[in-house]
């Protein structure tokens, strides 16, 4: 499964302990963490001992679950421990949950606004006043950045974008730092040489990049930036905080760059180029001392996976939006533009060459309007796209981020005519749904996990409670009962409590 | 080979999380503050509770809150600052007739009330005047101090709601008359309730519209009437939780911080137990915090009928109906507001205050603790405690409660009804048979004070007989036939 914001996260959590307890001295590294990455249950755990002045023990955590969500509760502790939240102590001799103190503290400070860490940005005061620049601006100014990142790796593939994106107006060329860490992750690749100019080739990943959503793309691309912060000899943890700092500021205010100091006006710098901040230059071309985060920042730590937050499908409408200015007015109050029928045929109210060029991955494309094009998906479209490393699955969410509302209305109302509140009627038709899978199915028929094999236990009970444990917190992959084998993803979790078990049957 | 499949069930249920509303409703009645003082001041309670706010917005980008202020005359909002309204000005003591009137015709009442007190705008002679509140006015918290409002020490969601929560609390306080507190020394819980219950449903319609866009949501909701609306889906079957449908609809709830034990609620009876319905349909929780009044009428679940009248019924006598209600007034309010968490499946929590579990008092974590009052140990070690039970119970959203969590109910819920005729709070009274309200007494002529019907009492006062057999048999033939 080629999940790159799995990866880029779980990217994170291989950082060392020391790194963590570094990034979390900044409340708004700390705040983004809690925000973006923990669980509800995790949430409410760290909230619980926020301003516990003792530890809590490890019995009396547990009761505070229902029996029947054990699996949730021992993920998120796992989840907690793994970004060094957690740790566990031992509280009058017996084993008890503690907060980290640099996370407590800053999360505190974070809520309280204690300390004097200026966390949060300084709002730039003396900003001139022919400078002021707008919400609907800086919007303007994120979708043309990042239209323009996927508009080159996207017309460098083998559909050809039409020249619509190379007129004024539209898209920008992305930078050559942009350039260098799409190549460097992989998303492109280059040929040719600099004299003569180069041309990109879009990778399989990169295809699945593209069709991820705005929010996950995102920080794919900051999690590559901050891996490849080293090669610009700036340290990771000074980066990463950086990054969670922009994400805490505020749409449409200008913010002072005083207070930043060498690291972060390099980062800052190239930020811009990503579309995320936005920075007017004096007219001698050097940048002037304040910036604006735009919604590309703002919306950084928002949680975007739970279906649609209001932001977010704000910048995805408004990058959706064609640049060029026919659609200008019919694109207002539209947030998705795709109507797919069970039938397989799909019409897209858009202009874009962007999104026309995206559909065209897996969507024979029949005939175009000006508002509207239309096409079927048919096996051969949707196998070709997954040959070139597309999912079925990233097929269905990109259809399903980005359907009309016509359609969500239509699954609602089948949702309330449901009797069972537990079904979900999915936003695509069903019968598309499945046979997008088993058109993938046909292709792929293996997949690989990497992980861990354990084996060769002595007794059943020695396997079994391993196993069950391993089930619990959601590393389980695999198992055989009569083998006595079973198959983790992850294996610290498994490892200590089978430590611990070890541990407590000779003691 | 996907046999055991749980690292996908778990990827999922890591991001599932709808946002959530919560609305504060702060009892803000002035005579209740002035006696816990001691153990647990205003400003440090208010403290405490921005850091909850701030802990609730923490956990969602899209997280909601508002608060209102249930006030000793009127309810009034404190965040969002209603728009045509900068401070919420009114010389109560001009307005505040009778509580009674206002809050019986709830949420359009109260509206009207503030809309009309926008008209008299700056014409409030009363400023000087406050010198009852002189000892609360005072929020002498780090986040209000004028150096760090452009630091950038505080995030900045955080800081807006924070400073208009404050500016309008200064505005009542500053705007309430000792003659209004003297007046009136209840708390107008079902004005506020309905206040947030009118707040949820606007922004639950909201939140519907922006997750289909247009207006599909309204016309869909529209048929289940003015207060069913936002529920939607899960209005359907009235008294489950609503768990199941997290991802469609915007997740409420109320928390009800109440001081006011000794408060007669039971004349604002049938407006509380309406919005109570209300949200029980809308499947809303309201969560109840009790503080307890320090000790000098005892802790507050008290015997329900004591003959004597409690203390704080001197400022009781101007009120019309005080003749009755005082009598049993002070567990009234635990009454109402127990049933009010146990129908809505909220949560009750009665504080204590300068704790006894010795848990929460060795303190190892007080620089950071937001708590200003800089006095005696027992006010830090109380304006902990009471933080501590709102993040530990009260923090979670409804789903995630009704999914994981076991919540500190309580079991045995008073459900004794106050009734229609003299607000007595009664464990056995008459029910009319039409319109099932309920009488202490007799009403006079038999004929009901609500819908009119001229009830047959039969023989009332009868000692209870066995029926004999035979009329059974008898109604078993004549259903057989």
């Amino acid at each position: 499964m080629a999940d790159t914001t799995l990866q880029s996260w779980e990217y994170l959590e291989t950082l060392p302990g020391t790194q963590f307890y570094r990034l979390y001295r900044s409340p708004a590294s700390a705040l983004a963490i809690f925000r973006k990455r923990l669980t509800s249950l995790a949430k409410t755990f760290v909230m619980m001992l926020l301003y516990m002045p003792a530890p809590l023990p490890v019995k009396q955590l547990e009761l505070f679950v229902k029996d029947a969500s054990r699996g949730e509760r021992e993920y998120a502790i796992d989840l907690l421990h793994r970004y060094h939240i957690f740790k566990d102590v031992s509280y009058n001799g017996a084993k008890a949950h503690a907060l980290t103190p640099d996370f407590a503290r800053s999360l505190r400070r974070a809520l309280t606004g204690a300390g004097d860490s200026r966390s949060f940005g300084q709002v730039a005061t003396h900003v001139p006043h022919g400078q002021k620049v707008t919400i609907a601006q800086l919007d303007e100014y994120a979708r043309q950045r990042w239209e323009g990142i996927l508009g080159y790796m996207v017309g460098s593939s083998a559909v050809p974008l039409e020249s619509t994106t190379t007129e004024h107006q539209a898209a920008m060329q992305p930078s050559p730092g942009v350039i260098e860490l799409l190549k460097a992750g992989h998303l492109i690749e280059l040929s040719g040489t600099h004299s003569r100019g180069q041309t990109a080739k879009i990778t399989k990943e990169g295809f699945a990049f593209v069709l991820q959503d705005i929010n996950t793309q995102i920080w794919a691309l900051l999690f590559l930036y901050v891996d490849n912060a080293e090669v610009f000899e700036m340290d990771k943890v000074d980066v990463l905080s950086f990054l969670f700092f922009v994400s805490s500021l505020e749409l449409g205010l200008a913010y002072s760059t005083a207070p930043l100091d060498e690291t972060q006006q390099r980062c800052l710098s190239d930020l811009v180029s990503f579309g995320i901040v936005y920075q007017p230059l004096r007219d001698d071309g050097t940048p002037v001392d304040f910036f604006y985060p735009t919604r590309l920042a703002t919306t950084l730590t928002s949680d975007s996976s739970t279906t649609l937050s209001a932001t977010n499908t704000t910048i995805g409408s408004s990058l959706s939006k064609s640049s060029s200015s026919s659609s200008q007015s019919s694109s207002g109050t539209a947030k998705g533009f795709i109507i797919v029928e069970t039938n397989y045929r799909l019409y897209a109210y858009t202009s874009s060459p962007l999104q026309i060029a995206l559909l065209s991955l897996f969507v024979n494309l029949r005939s175009r309007h000006p508002n509207l094009v239309t096409g079927k998906m048919s096996k051969s479209s949707v196998q070709r796209a997954i040959q070139a490393g597309i999912t079925a699955d990233q097929i269905i969410s990109y259809l399903t981020s980005h359907a009309h509302p016509q359609m969500r209305r239509h699954a609602q109302a089948e949702q309330a005519r449901n009797s069972d509140p537990n079904l979900v009627v999915p936003i695509l038709p069903a019968t598309i749904l499945d046979q997008i899978h088993l058109w993938q199915l046909e292709r792929d028929r293996m997949t690989t996990t990497p992980g861990f094999l354990l084996k060769d236990f002595p007794n059943h009970a020695d396997y079994e409670a391993p196993c069950r444990y391993a089930d619990e917190i959601g590393v389980l992959v695999w198992k055989n009962d009569k083998k006595r084998m079973f198959f983790v993803n992850r294996i610290e979790g498994v490892r200590s409590f089978m430590a611990e078990r070890r541990a407590n049957a000779q003691g | 080979m996907n046999a055991v499949d749980g690292s996908d069930h778990f990827g999922r249920a890591s991001h599932d999380q709808a946002p959530s509303l919560l609305t504060i409703i702060l009892d803000t009645n002035p005579a209740a503050w002035s006696l816990l003082s001691s153990t647990l001041p205003f400003s440090s309670a208010i403290a405490n509770i921005l850091v909850f706010i701030n802990a609730h917005l923490a956990g969602n980008y899209t997280n909601k809150v508002a608060v209102i202020a249930s006030h000793c005359d009127r309810a009034t909002w404190l965040y969002p600052t209603p728009t045509e309204q900068k401070p919420p000005p009114p010389r109560s003591s001009s307005s505040s007739a009778d509580p009674n009137n206002r809050t019986a015709d709830g949420a359009s009442g109260v509206r009207h009330d503030l809309s009309e007190s926008t008209k008299r705008l700056k014409l409030n002679p009363h400023d000087a005047n406050n010198d009852h509140d002189s000892s609360k006015t005072p929020l002498n918290l780090d986040s209000s101090s004028p150096s760090s409002l452009e630091t950038g020490n505080k995030y900045r969601p955080f800081r807006l709601v924070e400073e208009e929560v404050l500016q309008n609390l200064t505005a009542l306080l500053s705007s309430t008359t000792p003659d209004a507190v003297s007046r009136s020394p209840t708390t107008m819980i079902a004005g506020a309730l309905t206040l947030a219950l009118s707040y949820i449903n606007r922004e639950s319609i909201a939140y519907a519209e922006s997750l289909i866009g247009m207006t599909a949501a309204v016309a869909e909701t529209s048929t289940t009437g003015a207060t069913g609306g936002g529920g939607g889906g899960v209005s359907s079957s009235t008294t489950t939780t609503g768990d199941a449908s997290t991802n469609s609809s915007l997740q409420s709830r109320i928390l009800l911080v109440s001081v006011s034990p000794s408060t007669d609620l039971a004349h604002q009876y049938i407006p509380i137990m309406n919005a109570i319905f209300a949200c029980q349909r809308l499947a809303i929780p309201i969560d109840i915090m009790q503080l307890p009044l320090p000790t000098q009428q005892g802790q507050q679940p008290q015997p329900p009928k004591q003959p004597t009248n409690n203390n704080t019924s001197t400022t009781n006598t101007t009120t019309s109906n005080s003749q009755s209600t005082s009598s049993s007034s002070s567990s009234n309010s635990t009454v109402f507001l127990q049933q009010a968490a146990d129908a809505t499946h909220g949560i009750f929590i009665a504080v204590q205050l300068p704790s006894p579990s010795p848990s929460l008092s060795g303190s190892t974590s007080t620089s950071d603790t937001p708590s200003t009052s800089p006095s005696s140990t027992t006010t830090t070690k109380a304006s902990q405690a009471f933080l501590s039970y709102l993040l530990a119970s009260l923090l979670p959203s409804p789903s995630t409660r009704a999914a994981h969590l076991i919540l500190p109910t309580r079991i045995d819920v008073d459900f004794r009804a106050a009734c229609f005729c003299h607000r007595n709070v009664v464990s056995i009274g008459f029910v009319c048979s039409i319109c099932l309200s309920i009488f202490c007494s007799v009403p006079d002529n038999g004929d009901c004070l609500t819908c009119g019907t001229h009830l047959s009492l039969g023989r009332y006062g009868a000692r209870p007989v066995v029926v004999a057999k035979k009329s059974k048999k008898k109604q078993h033939s004549a259903a057989a036939k």
